[in-house]
């Protein structure tokens, strides 16, 4: 073992006194956010409208679908029986130091049928990618392991599709474990953004298989750390003639997030309204009919709210949007709040440590068997020895 | 011959002694306490017949979790059973060995490879493997084994394997084979002859 501890441990108490103390003063602006949520409910759509405009394109916030800001809505019953289906990924990334160049994508899938009293359907589907087409981008680059990321997530929602489709017509709900949003269209430039913007239409055509289906459409953010109703409550606090790019950014809530504001607004198994996503990527969301809305879930017995984003093909219908919230509150019943279906999904995708070092073994055996030599980099040889230590025993 | 369609586990560790398996299975095909299987080894060479004499399923918080849940949907019950990736371990002590047709009751001489595969016994090898008790004393030699209990497991497993007619008459012999090696400890024959005859 290498790391001192005695050395880190006075860092590790200093660092959880500052913790300690900026939590207490969060906690004494909460109420403030609270109180701003409450008095900003019955806002004139003209006011609202006259704000978003000044506030801008980039504007990173929440736009409100109806003007009751701080209502808490109560979960319809659940109709049974309801298809649930939940997908999650996990990937071995390239490595230029193994002894060959390939990566991953394994992923877990659940189909739950609520009211059945039947096992679910489990899948576990890895799929392996070593071409040269697959590997490398159109300027010889690597790809990076945002790509992989990217691949991932629409693994994930073609899986979603698959499912949702072998129920066609059926009451059915997806879900995904994460938000909607595909985040590798902002994050890469240059040579990488054709790469990238052939993965946002192929994830596209998931969530439009999806709706096809007529299946409800749903990502689950656990903790999450935004700030969009927050932003927005800080506009609203803005006389419109001030409302600049300076001024928006001097918050007064910095450091609280949305989840800590609807604590203290929603009741267990209540949901806030809904909002649309005030993002810059969610226009080519907007424009492939899948704009990103999202609201905050409190789950029965658990004091924090998730974020769950929808399509607003979603959030615009009663009965899909009634869907979505009684399926959540059904399937939280065992899982502390969080889906079953995205607990279990999450198992069968997850790679461990010990299941890629088999994979790597694998690869190097396949490589063995076929004439070639596969040697690992020299660094990763000499990380091999200094980390198989081995304890003396008689 | 082994069964094919019988197989029960792969190896995960191992010995001479014995070896433990470990498999996915739907209830009905989970291994018996005192049935008897077969491990591949020397490269498919010989065959070391086990006697499983523990059968254990682990748990992890996921498990412990449902199970503390009172209001537990029915399916989220019946995924716990029929789907999560739980196996089912179980350990078996070697009692002979096979090369071609013939059998030998006493330690192999290699044990199995970690992932060999692990077949349940065919009734016809369980009969022609238990026409001599030459196997007992490697039961009775094991410590920490509930060898009473599961010696008559095993041997009632091995007259179940037999024509009705042949079953009253084997489990005399048998009853009168432990009786020569347990002399020196009679609570524990009469524990094994109770459980033989009832």
């Amino acid at each position: 073992m290498s790391l001192d501890l005695p050395n880190l441990a006075p860092q590790i108490q200093s660092a959880g006194a500052k913790i300690a103390l900026e939590m207490a003063a969060l906690g004494e602006r909460l109420p403030q956010a609270v109180g701003a949520l409450r008095a900003s409910s019955g806002i004139d759509s003209e006011t609202l409208q006259a704000k978003l405009a000044r506030a801008g394109d980039r504007w990173p916030g929440a736009i409100p679908t109806t003007d009751d800001l701080a209502k808490s809505i109560a979960p319809p019953a659940l109709q049974t029986p309801l298809h649930v289906f939940g997908a999650d990924g996990s990937q071995i990334p390239p490595d230029r130091h193994a002894a060959a160049m390939y990566y991953l994508i394994n992923i877990g899938s659940l189909h739950y049928i609520a009211g059945s009293g039947r096992a679910p359907s489990a899948s576990s589907t890895p799929s392996l990618y070593s071409g040269n087409e697959e590997l490398y981008l159109e300027d010889g680059g690597l790809i990076g392991s945002e790509i992989v990321s990217a691949r991932r997530d629409i693994a994930e929602m073609a899986e979603l599709a698959r499912l949702a489709n072998s129920c066609h017509g059926e009451p059915s709900l997806a879900l995904l474990d994460n938000g909607l949003i595909l985040w590798l269209a902002l994050q890469v430039q240059g040579q990488q953004r054709k790469s990238a913007d052939a993965l946002l239409k192929e994830y596209l055509h998931g969530m439009d298989s999806i709706r096809r289906s007529g299946a409800a459409l749903a990502g689950v953010i656990d903790r999450p750390r935004h700030a969009n109703v927050l932003a927005l409550l800080h506009l609203l606090d803005l006389p419109l003639d001030k409302i600049d790019t300076d001024r928006l950014q001097a918050t007064p809530y910095l450091g609280l997030t949305d989840r800590g504001l609807f604590a203290q607004v929603l009741a267990e198994g209540h949901r806030s309204i809904s909002f649309i996503y005030a993002s810059p990527i969610n226009r080519d969301f907007k424009a492939a009919g899948h704009e990103v809305a999202f609201f905050y879930y409190r789950p029965p017995g658990v004091k924090d709210p998730m974020r769950v984003e929808v399509p607003t093909w979603v959030a615009d219908s009663p009965e899909l949007m009634a869907r979505v919230h009684s399926g959540l509150v059904e399937q939280g019943l065992t899982t502390a709040g969080f889906p079953y279906v995205l607990a279990r999904a999450h198992e069968l995708a997850v790679v461990s440590q010990a299941e890629r070092q088999t994979v790597a073994g694998l690869f190097e055996e396949s490589l063995l068997a076929h004439g070639l030599h596969p040697e690992r980099s020299h660094k990763q040889t000499a990380k091999a020895w200094l980390t198989s230590r081995r304890r003396h025993s008689l | 011959m082994t069964d094919k369609q019988g197989l029960i586990g792969r190896v995960t560790r191992c010995s001479t002694r014995g070896f433990v398996g470990a498999i996915r299975l739907p209830e009905p095909e989970i291994p018996v306490f005192g049935g008897y299987c077969l491990a591949e080894a020397q490269q498919g060479g010989s065959q070391v017949i086990g006697l499983i004499y523990d059968i254990s399923i682990q748990d992890d918080e996921f498990a412990r979790q449902m199970a503390a849940t009172e209001t537990a949907p029915a399916e989220v019950l019946a995924d716990g059973q029929a789907n999560r990736q739980v196996p089912v371990e179980f350990s078996a002590l070697a009692v002979g060995y096979r090369v071609g047709e013939a059998f030998h009751q006493h330690l192999p001489p290699q044990p199995p490879l970690t992932l060999a595969p692990i077949y349940r016994m065919t009734p016809e090898d369980v009969r022609a493997f238990t026409t001599s008790f030459d196997f007992l004393p490697l039961v009775l030699s094991t410590p920490q084994l509930p060898a009473d209990h599961l010696l008559a497991a095993a041997l009632q497993t091995a007259s179940e394997a037999r024509p009705a007619a042949e079953r009253r008459p084997f489990l005399i012999d048998a009853g009168r084979a432990c009786a020569r090696l347990m002399a020196g400890d009679l609570p524990q024959l009469q524990n094994l002859l109770r459980s033989l005859t009832s």
